[in-house]
């Protein structure tokens, strides 16, 4: 429904190195590196607490990092903090808003604080609110608008000084489906002469905006890349989703191992491991399997040679999702690694 | 080590340092503010200013270091004028202890510290006690304080720090000095009190710790002995006499000279030279000495120029005129008497001119350079004679003399008219009596004055000033607020 | 300087729709008129001297409130983040916010003109001297500000840095008191020059004096330069 985001390959715009972050005995953030080019939207994408909100402040120069270092726009955002301040507009996860201000004199505030000269400020502002749709909103007070507008308000914030690297985070949250698309569109056609690092937990929004992304889970990046390359390292391993009834309802415990046996078969899951044991109510066990090959002839051998009766089986197509989930899963589920600062 | 650690460590040292030594340098720049101090007075009439003469005084004060107490008691309580003189009282004193090292001071309230004032046996409110070592002067309310004005216009003054610097005066002055005033050919009299008495020089006299004394030389003539100056005497004063002095007295008094006393002699217009004038090398000539700037409204009152002499210095400093009347011109011979340095005091402007009768213009006499005497007009003159000149005999001190071509000035009149000739008066016998040290402090006649500004309010005025400051002035900030509030009500 | 504007202009923008402003505002005009009525109750006098000797240490009291939120309500609504991501130095940051609470002060003072304009009406006051007094006023408010700034700037929690500012201000007066408990002499002098009311009593009788005003200007500028310092020091924290 979308065109594809334009090819990545400008130049390196964005580059962290070894962002590490301790709060006290809490590491927040470990290890993180990453770059992004010009002209192209990086997804930073990971569960809630996962160190994205911290290492976007770290990008921008907000929170010091505790180890490594991050050059933006060829300024290292701690040495030369005021060069990197000038060239990014950054979207915190909460809009920066001062509650009795209008709109209007808020973005006046922000365009006097950016620098932009007198004469191009009406004009500016002007532009910015139509883009995010605040078109003839600016007497309203800040204090009194909903979270879609709040979010709007600080994206203009962000973009109003027309910068070359924009770092947002979770821009469309809170805004309703309709105004998801509006944005997003806006976003990608930023990102067409910029650098835009976006940070989400909505998948989808990385499917649809990015090229490549930055997955992150406790802190720790797990893995970067293309989109497409790490759809592929699902695909190392295809798999399978089998639906099987055992006969003797006492003896369904023996269904995994069995197929697990067999020499096509890398690795066998029950999917609904809360009801492995009784089934649906036709008694039938949903299991996912792994296999290099294609072990579907091998499994309706077993299955036929044991009685069991096969009632599904269907190869099933790598999603982003299931790329996160996997990659991720193989780092453990837990996520008590503590809320980003 | 961790970079984290490091950059703490570099930036954590760097910042601790800075910061210390910036609040450090801060704390020196106050210490040089202070040092390199200086201040306006915005005050009505400059009221917290201490006058330049009582600051001359503090510092001798410190100079001597014996610390001076003042112990201030307050007004009745319940007198509508208590709070304004207690508070004057303070001012004063605070601002002489800003400026003294020695001056300590305390406030006391009369009724509650009655142990105090029984022991410094003080039986009034407002009254004052200087104490310094064993001398104590008393200051009561009646010379803090005094009423001017009439009717609606009538108010209260502080006149304190006159009072006080009187006090300081009389706190320093060394033992008692005695001056004798010569009687017997019509001088001006010490004991009178009209406009043409010294009564007032007297007063000032006696708070300067000199005792002034009659002497009548025509006695001991009248008796066959030879009058002689009393060997107390710190100086001999010839004030304008208006008949002429025997031969006897004379030479009595050049003797006096000779012996390295001290003079003041006033001639006036009209009055015998004394014979020994001409010997000090100075004539009376004949005429009034004028000049075009007067004290108005009078048109035979110069106001001299003061010359460069120790006996000037403060008045200069403080711009206090002198003003005479009807003055004798003096003049100093060509060539002056060996051993002998004269010094003109006062003098007539550069257009003053010696009067010798003529055309009167507009009701005014003008110069006439065919008859009248050029200026400008010596009118007072400072002598001082070496030992071992033809005048003082060898071994003795330098005797002082002061001639003055008007002995007006220092007439209660005079004095009261313009507060400079008591300033005069007093630095001239001080610098005669030897007393140079405390010249440029004189009498305290001079001084601040600050008012009182009692608010004339009714009762029904003064419900209006209450509801005006605590309700209408809330009341209007309330508004706005929720004119404010309504206005971005919906918004 | 243009971003120190922005800054100072939002101050005040912010203060000014806030009702809180208004009750604030308000309670500082009851409290000054109350020293007024009383001062020239008990005095009789056409003089301002007690209103503005209260009203000096009222303020210790009332500016730390004022300055409280600086920095701890842009923590809250994250504006914090964007401060200090745009680019606005960090002294021109505070020198905006220093200028508007003392612009507020400006204002609280210029309201109170209205006690002046009553002497007047009923009396004599003594025009130098009003014009000193308030002069020494605007500078204890530059000064308090100051002081309240930096511990707004220690803490994310308003009421604490309020008292904080009150507790850091409360030894500047008295010291004074205490001086007299002191019987060494450099002592006793030190703990005088440390007390504002020693500065600040000269202009309530109609004295300018340089060092007077020089100890308010570096006091001020001694509590920027902390603030300053304790803002910059969270970049490298």
């Amino acid at each position: 429904m979308t065109a594809p985001p334009p090819p990545a390959g400008g130049d390196v715009v964005v580059q962290a190195v070894g962002l590490r972050r301790r709060f006290g005995d809490l590491v927040a953030v470990d290890d993180v590196s990453f770059e992004a080019h010009r002209g192209e939207i990086l997804g930073f994408i990971g569960p809630n607490g996962a160190g994205k909100t911290t290492s976007m402040r770290m990008v921008t120069g907000y929170l010091p990092a505790t180890e490594g270092k991050a050059v933006v726009a060829g300024f290292d955002v701690f040495d030369d903090n005021m060069e990197v301040r000038r060239r990014v507009g950054y979207l915190p996860e909460r809009p920066p808003l001062y509650p009795e201000l209008t709109i209007g004199s808020y973005l006046q505030f922000v365009a006097e604080l950016r620098g932009i000269e007198r004469g191009r400020r009406d004009r500016r502002i002007g532009e910015v609110m139509d883009r995010v749709g605040l078109s003839g909103w600016e007497d309203r007070v800040l204090g009194s608008l909903s979270k879609g507008y709040r979010q709007r308000v600080g994206l203009a914030q962000a973009v109003l000084h027309d910068p070359q690297v924009l770092v947002l985070d979770e821009p469309t949250s809170g805004l309703d489906p309709a105004q998801v698309v509006d944005i997003r569109e806006f976003i990608r056609d930023l990102a067409r002469e910029r650098t835009v690092i976006l940070s989400t937990h909505i998948l989808s929004e990385v499917e649809r905006l990015c090229r490549r992304a930055v997955l992150i889970a406790r802190g720790r990046v797990v893995a970067q890349g293309s989109l497409d390359a790490l759809r592929a390292r699902v695909d190392r391993g295809t798999r399978f989703r089998v639906e099987l009834r055992h006969p003797d309802a006492g003896e369904r415990a023996q269904i995994a191992p069995l197929i697990g046996a067999l020499e096509e078969v890398e690795q066998v899951r029950p999917l609904d491991p809360a009801d492995a044991d009784a089934g649906d109510d036709e008694g039938f066990l949903p299991f996912e399997i792994r296999a290099p090959g294609d072990p579907r002839t091998a499994i309706a051998r077993l299955a036929t040679a044991r009685g069991w009766t096969l009632r599904a089986m269907e190869r099933r197509a790598p999603d982003l999702e299931e790329a996160f989930l996997h990659i991720v899963g193989k780092e453990g589920h837990t996520q008590a690694r503590g809320e980003g600062r | 080590m961790k970079q984290a650690t490091r950059r703490l460590l570099a930036h954590g040292t760097n910042a601790t340092l800075v910061t210390v030594m910036v609040i450090a340098s801060l704390c020196l720049l106050f210490v040089l503010a202070d040092a390199t101090r200086w201040s306006v007075d915005l005050s009505e009439g400059a009221s917290n200013t201490l006058q330049a003469e009582t600051r001359e005084k503090l510092n001798l004060l410190d100079q001597d270091g014996q610390t001076l107490t003042i112990t201030a008691f307050t007004s009745q309580a319940g007198k509508e004028e208590a709070p304004f003189k207690n508070q004057a009282v303070e001012d004063l004193l605070k601002a002489l202890d800003a400026e003294s090292q020695v001056v300590s001071w305390r406030l006391m309230d009369f009724d509650r510290e009655r142990l105090t004032a029984e022991k410094l046996s003080v039986t009034e409110y407002g009254h004052i006690v200087l104490q310094r070592g064993q001398e104590r002067v008393d200051i009561s309310d009646r010379e803090l304080f005094r009423r001017v004005g009439t009717g609606p216009d009538k108010r209260l003054e502080f006149v304190g720090e006159a009072a006080i610097s009187r006090g300081f005066s009389q706190i320093m002055a060394p033992s008692q000095r005695v001056a004798y005033l010569l009687t017997g050919h019509g001088e001006l009299d010490a004991e009178k009190s009209g406009p043409d008495g010294l009564s007032e020089l007297a007063g000032l006299l006696d708070r300067e710790r000199y005792e002034v004394r009659p002497l009548d030389l025509l006695r001991t003539d009248r008796e066959g002995v030879l009058p002689t100056i009393p060997e107390d005497a710190a100086v001999v004063v010839v004030a304008r006499p208006t008949q002429a002095l025997t031969a006897a007295e004379e030479d009595a008094l050049l003797g006096w000279i000779g012996r390295g006393g001290a003079l003041l002699l006033a001639v006036d217009v009209g009055t015998p030279t004394p014979e020994l004038l001409r010997r000090l090398g100075i004539s009376v000539p004949d005429g009034v000495a004028l000049q075009p700037e007067m004290q108005v409204p009078y048109r035979d009152r110069p106001i001299p120029r003061f010359r460069p002499h120790a006996i000037t210095t403060g008045l200069i400093e403080d711009k206090l005129p002198v003003v005479l009347s009807h003055p004798a011109p003096l003049k100093l011979a060509d060539a002056a008497p060996e051993a002998q340095v004269a010094t003109p005091v006062l003098q007539s402007t550069r257009d003053g001119w010696i009067d010798r009768g003529g055309a009167l213009v507009g009701g005014g006499a003008v110069y006439e350079p065919e008859l009248d005497g050029a200026g400008p007009v010596d009118l007072a003159v400072a002598l001082e004679l070496r030992p071992g000149g033809p005048m003082v005999r060898a071994g003795r001190p330098v005797a002082r003399v002061l001639v003055l071509g008007d002995g007006d000035l220092i007439t209660n009149g005079m004095i009261g008219d313009a507060p400079g000739n008591a300033v005069f008066a007093v630095h001239a016998m001080h610098w005669l009596a030897g007393d140079d040290r405390r010249l440029g402090v004189a009498t305290g006649a001079v001084g601040r004055a600050t008012r009182s500004r009692r608010l004339a309010i009714t009762a029904e005025d003064a419900s209006v000033i209450r509801w005006t400051s605590l309700g209408l002035m809330p009341l209007l900030v309330a508004l706005a607020g929720l004119t404010t509030w309504l206005s971005r009500r919906g918004r | 300087m243009s971003a120190a504007w922005a800054i100072f202009k939002k101050e005040l923008r912010v203060w000014f729709v806030s009702p809180i402003a208004y009750v604030f505002l308000g309670a500082f005009l009851f409290l000054a008129g109350l020293f007024f009525v009383m001062g020239i109750q008990q005095n009789g006098e056409a003089s301002l001297r007690a209103m503005f000797s209260n009203l000096s240490v009222s303020l210790l009291f009332l500016l730390p409130l004022l300055t409280m939120k600086h920095f701890a309500e842009e923590e809250r609504l994250g504006t914090f983040e964007f401060l200090m991501t745009a680019p606005v130095p960090l002294w021109a940051l505070l020198l905006g916010k220093w200028a508007a609470s003392l612009a507020l002060c400006a204002l609280l003072l210029l309201l109170t003109g209205v006690f002046p304009l009553l002497l007047a009406i009923y009396g004599d006051p003594d025009w130098g001297v009003i014009a000193t007094s308030y002069l020494g006023l605007l500078l204890c408010c530059g000064a308090f500000s100051s002081a309240g700034l930096f511990t707004s700037s220690l803490s994310d929690e308003p009421v604490a840095a309020g008292l904080g500012g009150v507790l850091v201000l409360l030894p500047f007066w008295i010291a004074g008191g205490a001086a007299h408990l002191v019987d060494w002499e450099p002592g006793r002098q030190a703990l005088r020059q440390l007390s504002f009311l020693t500065h600040v009593e000269p202009f309530s009788v109609g004295v300018i004096d340089s060092s007077h005003v020089a100890w308010f200007v570096l006091f001020s500028f001694a509590f920027l330069f902390l603030t300053w310092r304790s803002v910059e020091s969270r970049r490298w924290r």
